[in-house]
């Protein structure tokens, strides 16, 4: 049996069709220092310029094995788009993301999302830019599948208000977060839709301001899944749904809105009870994620071995492909993060709980 | 005109059903009358926050029930803290406190911050997005004893690393916080941090904890 190429086997991963081993692979941000020291890039250059943001990409797949390219790597874009300056700390020599130091709406009621906004954000700078990107990992890396991914309605709010006063607003005025969240969803859906039409081979949906150590399950329930389940069901494509923080309270209700909006897989960050929620979601579910971005791939202390344990571990969740918990983390330790690349594709070669093997 | 058992009972009616006003005009009215400050803040506003704390424990509250609240507490705060003598405990050590650079979040700041408030802290509060040095800067013009930092997401986490070397090569015996979604108990140990919490939520359990072994040792000093 001749070998799948990573597109292969992650579109064949997303359709249930058996593939030749696990997947070892990311939806969420996934730009890794050593790919662009090789490249020669400062790390605050790479995040506004189509070119570098694809090529920064795919070495950062191609050096450490991973079957995806994800496009963009930062959380500022519709929010820039929407009118905030963003910082990119072109003067720190540290890992910092871009972001936003100053929202110009101070209150929710000052929040204007017009119907250009809404119809033409891809027009906008900077969004105009990560189809140019997508294009050019399409033509420069075609054996690597695309991700590209879209923050959820309420945590895209909390990059263009205070999250303090968006979360205290759910209570004091639930009708304005309402139309808020209803027009953040709009924009989202012309996002991922410009996004797929532009070569992304899947999408994923983070909302990771939701998570049940920060909103009630109530609230995700009535507020945020009808949502959800709307933006996902109106993109093409293979869609995954992932929420950070805490999410054992939420498992089933995440689930709801996967099986509701035709999504392909879930995801979880590291504070999910996996063997649980395979318990709750039964052997149907795709589940994804879960490994520790910091601990195992980068903190200087964690040993080559143990960070192969935490592999196994993953595996040994019961997840469906090796994926991370969160971003990954761009600083990792080459040799910890080839070995858990590694181990994912031979600890276990047999088919896991809703993917078959070749 | 109210009783002070009746202040008391408004300050922490106020602070757990998050009304603002009930509890500035409470604290107000306790001043107006001539009880101290400090009973106010400790049988009052502390004592509603504690409830808050197992309303929250329960998942009967979530943090945007938290943040209300604690704008109710701030509310009788502003008005009584003026009024509590230094020799009654009033400033009782120092804080230095703020996210670190590249983290635009301070929900979970602010909330500790709110913890060494109540308990009559000077407080240093540098804000988000705080540059590394700023905070080594900060505890050796203050002297504070413990420096708390906060951090929402992974890739801005290592930060509180270099901040924690640094302030220790310079002072040892200062205590070191960190708070944030992305640290764990092992994220904080191999930092060599002294304390954590783990989310904006455990940071108000854990805040609120601080906060009760106070009250205890108020009635203590009685």
């Amino acid at each position: 049996m001749a070998e799948l190429t990573p597109i292969e086997r992650v579109k064949r991963f997303f359709n249930r069709e058996p593939v030749d081993k696990m997947p070892f692979f990311t939806g969420m941000g996934m730009v890794l220092r050593p790919a662009i020291q090789k490249l020669g890039y400062k790390f605050p250059s790479i995040h506004r310029d189509a070119e570098k943001l694809a090529y920064a990409g795919i070495e950062s797949a191609r050096m450490f094995n991973l079957d995806s390219v994800v496009i963009p790597f930062d959380m500022c874009w519709e929010s820039e788009a929407l009118g905030n300056e963003i910082s990119l700390y072109e003067d720190s020599e540290d890992t910092l993301y871009p972001t936003i130091p100053y929202k110009k709406w101070a209150e929710l009621d000052q929040v204007e999302i017009t119907p250009d906004d809404i119809d033409n954000i891809m027009d906008k700078y900077p969004m105009n830019l990560i189809p140019e990107a997508i294009k050019i990992v399409k033509n420069e890396a075609p054996e690597l599948a695309l991700g590209a991914w879209q923050l959820g309605p309420f945590t895209q709010c909390g990059q263009t208000i205070e999250l303090d006063k968006v979360l205290k607003a759910v209570f004091k005025e639930k009708q304005r977060v309402e139309d808020i969240l209803d027009k953040f969803s709009d924009m989202i859906i012309n996002i991922g839709n410009a996004l797929i039409d532009a070569g992304a081979d899947f999408i994923t949906l983070r909302e990771p301001g939701v998570a049940a150590d920060l909103l009630s399950p109530r609230t995700f329930k009535e507020l945020i899944a009808p949502r959800l389940t709307r933006i996902l069901k109106a993109w093409r494509s293979p869609k995954v749904l992932h929420i950070c923080g805490s999410t054992d309270p939420l498992v089933e209700m995440m689930w709801q809105v996967v099986q509701d909006s035709g999504a392909q897989a879930i995801s979880f960050d590291i504070k999910n009870n996996l063997l649980e929620s395979r318990k709750k979601l039964g052997n149907d579910a795709i589940i994804l994620g879960n490994y520790d971005v910091f601990k195992l791939p980068c903190a200087e202390e964690t040993t080559v071995e143990e960070a192969i344990e935490g592999i196994k571990t993953n595996i040994d969740g019961l997840v469906d492909a090796v994926w991370p918990g969160c971003d990954l983390w761009p600083d990792i330790k080459p040799e910890n993060f080839k070995a858990m690349e590694k181990t994912a594709r031979e600890y276990k070669p047999g088919p896991t709980p809703a993917v078959g093997r070749l | 005109m109210a009783t002070k058992e009746e202040l008391l009972e408004a300050l922490k009616d106020g602070v757990i059903n998050y009304k603002e006003d009930q509890v500035k005009e409470a604290a107000q009215a306790a001043i107006d009358d001539g009880h101290l400050a400090l009973e106010m803040i400790m049988d009052g506003l502390a004592a509603g926050m504690e409830v808050v704390g197992e309303l929250y424990e329960r998942h009967e509250y979530f943090v945007p029930e938290v943040l209300m609240c604690a704008d109710a507490l701030y509310g009788g705060l502003a008005i009584l803290r003026p009024h509590v003598p230094k020799q009654d405990g009033g400033t009782v050590a120092q804080v230095v406190i703020g996210s670190i650079q590249g983290d635009v979040h301070d929900i979970g700041k602010n909330l500790v911050k709110m913890m060494f408030d109540v308990a009559g802290w000077e407080v240093y509060d540098l804000g988000r997005d705080v540059p590394l040095e700023k905070f080594v800067e900060e505890q050796m013009r203050t002297d504070a004893e413990v420096v708390a930092m906060s951090a929402m997401m992974t890739t801005t986490m290592l930060g509180m690393k270099k901040v924690i070397k640094m302030i220790k090569e310079k002072n040892p015996n200062v205590a070191i916080m960190l708070g944030g979604a992305p640290v764990t108990q092992d994220v904080a140990k191999l930092f060599g941090a002294d304390g954590y919490a783990e989310s904006a939520g455990n940071a108000v359990a854990e805040g609120i904890k601080m906060i009760s072994r106070l009250r205890e040792f108020e009635k203590q000093k009685k």
